[in-house]
């Protein structure tokens, strides 16, 4: 009985879609439109997070040492500043190793190389590289180090502000958000209203059934459900259309991710499918939330019965 | 079976289609309704399906006061009420057995149970052997019999014909006229409106004439007056 009665539901709702082909296709369409946009918001809010959060891992403050300094005296800089609240780590570099890394990366360079292999002491300081727990920490640490005893022993301080690339990037992306929420909430809108316009013609277009459903004693519920399932029904096609929507749009902008990322690791794609069914559940839900309403209103107002 | 207790019927903003109404059909009747066009008679007709709300009054259909029936009873209502109009209301594009079935499949009635009712009334109105053609493949007076074989599927105890024989000659209104007689002595309650002087005046079983609205006459063995 409920299976059967699903089937007629659903084969209504087939026959339906079929009759008026082209205002079927002009729902999906707008409904795929809303999604889509709605998804372009989801996908350059993860790419500008992942960005902001590769930019905030590369920053962090060189402390260079006098090469006098001794392994102690660092030491004791670093239990200082890791007594800090606002330090999230710090890579102690002594002076072997910063010699191994500047002999390394000049080794093109025999000048260089020999030069210091006449000397008889090392002229590269240790380095700390300091990292804070949030971007905007960093000047307070300069402030507390500048202050301290400890200033003189540190001949260099490095610390590139990265500050003004993550304000862009928010910047982008706030802007973004809200010309995407505009657009997302216009397409929402008007295909709210295409299916409330599609239900009613589908009333229109059943007139003489109906007004045999109601003469015969058809109940309630079963002379509107099937106008609800088509509803549904749309709903649903234009999910499954958008989620084979959404992948071509990753391909298409991966490369420039991956420019920008300067690396070949990072998938927009994966990060995608992470949230696969928080995203298209969440969308299905809703859309099928919205497509009930506008059809129940669409059935109050020209199916009564 | 049909109580109808001072009603009256106001379409809005203020058309009085019916004024103060007190009618009385017995279980088993057979009551023709006469009048001019506009006196109301359709409005009766739509006030004992609930498809309209009588304005005053008290509507009873089988000892059930519908006056303010929930619209979730209303389908239960129309089952017990077998209903029939001038346009017959046939699905083109649905065969004969079709269109009888889809009455009985919107109600929840399965495919087995359909295949034993609708021979049945098939039978009754007189048309074994038509079942698959489509409705213009038949005359008026044989689509107007599936009609009323449709009407007849949930065994109606009243039935209603509202100017059943309006599009047909008269050979084909006087064989309509006899199904219902014919429908009437297995014990349904007919109430027929009818224009048809003709007609009326052959069937000799109680007559209610409407003017404007209101019962002028009311006779047991009546003739079409006005
Ligand atoms: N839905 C409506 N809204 C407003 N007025 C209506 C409505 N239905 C009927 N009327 C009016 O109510 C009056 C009675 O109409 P009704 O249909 O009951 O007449 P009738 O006796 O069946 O006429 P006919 O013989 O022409 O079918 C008429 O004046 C008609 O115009
Ligand atoms: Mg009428």
């Amino acid at each position: 009985m409920v299976l059967s009665s699903f089937l007629r539901i659903f084969k209504f709702a087939w026959q339906s879609f079929w009759r008026n082909i082209w205002l079927s296709i002009a729902t999906i369409t707008i409904i795929v439109l809303a999604f889509i946009s709605i998804n372009s918001l989801i996908i350059i809010k993860l790419v500008t997070d992942t960005a902001i959060n590769v930019i905030k891992d590369k920053v962090d403050i060189s402390l260079y040492f006098r090469p006098d300094v001794t392994e102690s005296q660092v030491q004791e800089v670093q239990s200082y500043l890791t007594s800090l609240t606002q330090v999230k780590d710090i890579t102690y570099v002594s002076q072997a190793d910063a010699l191994e890394n500047f002999k390394r990366l000049h080794r093109q360079d025999s000048v260089i190389i020999s030069s210091l292999d006449e000397l008889d002491s090392n002229p590269i300081g240790a380095t700390l590289q300091v990292q804070a727990k949030n971007i905007e920490d960093y000047p307070a640490i300069m402030e507390v180090l500048n202050n301290s005893k400890y200033s003189g022993l540190i001949i260099d301080k490095n610390f590139d502000d990265h500050q003004l690339y993550i304000t862009k990037i928010k910047n982008f992306s706030d802007n973004f958000n809200k010309i995407g929420l505009i657009t997302s909430l216009i397409f929402l809108f008007v295909a709210a209203l295409i299916v409330f316009n599609t239900i009613r013609v589908a009333i229109y277009t059943h007139r003489s059934e109906i007004a045999i459903m109601k003469l015969v004693g058809a109940s309630n519920w079963f002379i509107r459900s099937p106008f609800l399932m088509e509803a549904i029904f749309y709903g649903i096609i234009a999910c499954l259309i958008s989620i084979a929507a959404v992948y071509p749009i990753l391909n298409f902008i991966q490369p420039y991710v991956s420019n920008f990322f300067l690396t070949e690791q990072y998938s927009i794609t994966n990060q995608f499918n992470q949230y696969f069914w928080e995203i298209f559940g969440l969308e299905l839900v809703a859309i099928i939330l919205l497509n009930i309403i506008s059809s129940l209103i669409a059935i109050r107002r020209y199916l009564k019965v | 079976m049909i109580i109808f207790k001072n009603i009256q019927k106001i379409y809005p903003p203020d058309v009085d289609a019916l004024k103060d109404v007190n009618l009385h059909i017995k279980p088993k009747e057979f009551v023709s309704i006469v009048g001019r066009s506009g006196t109301g008679k359709t409005t009766m007709m739509k006030i004992m399906t609930a498809e309209e709300r009588p304005t005053k009054g008290q509507i009873i259909i089988g000892g059930w006061d519908i006056t303010n029936i929930r619209p979730r009873d209303i389908p239960i209502l129309r089952r017990q009420i077998g209903v029939v109009f001038q346009d017959f209301k046939l699905l083109g594009k649905k065969t004969v057995f079709e269109n009888i079935q889809f009455a009985l499949e919107v109600c929840g009635v399965d495919a087995t149970r359909s295949r034993e009712v609708i021979p049945q009334v098939l039978k009754i109105v007189g048309l074994t052997g038509k079942e698959d053609r489509y409705p213009i493949q038949l005359s008026g007076g044989e689509q107007q019999r599936v009609a009323i074989a449709r009407s007849l599927v949930h065994r109606p105890k009243i039935l209603i014909a509202d100017e059943p024989t309006g599009n047909l000659d008269s050979i084909n209104s006087r064989e309509i006229v006899d199904l219902l007689l014919k429908i009437n002595e297995f014990g349904t309650t007919v109430v027929l409106v009818s224009h048809n002087r003709e007609v009326i005046n052959s069937i000799s079983k109680r007559v209610v004439a409407l003017d404007n609205g209101t019962i002028i006459s009311d006779q047991k063995v009546g003739k079409y007056i006005l």
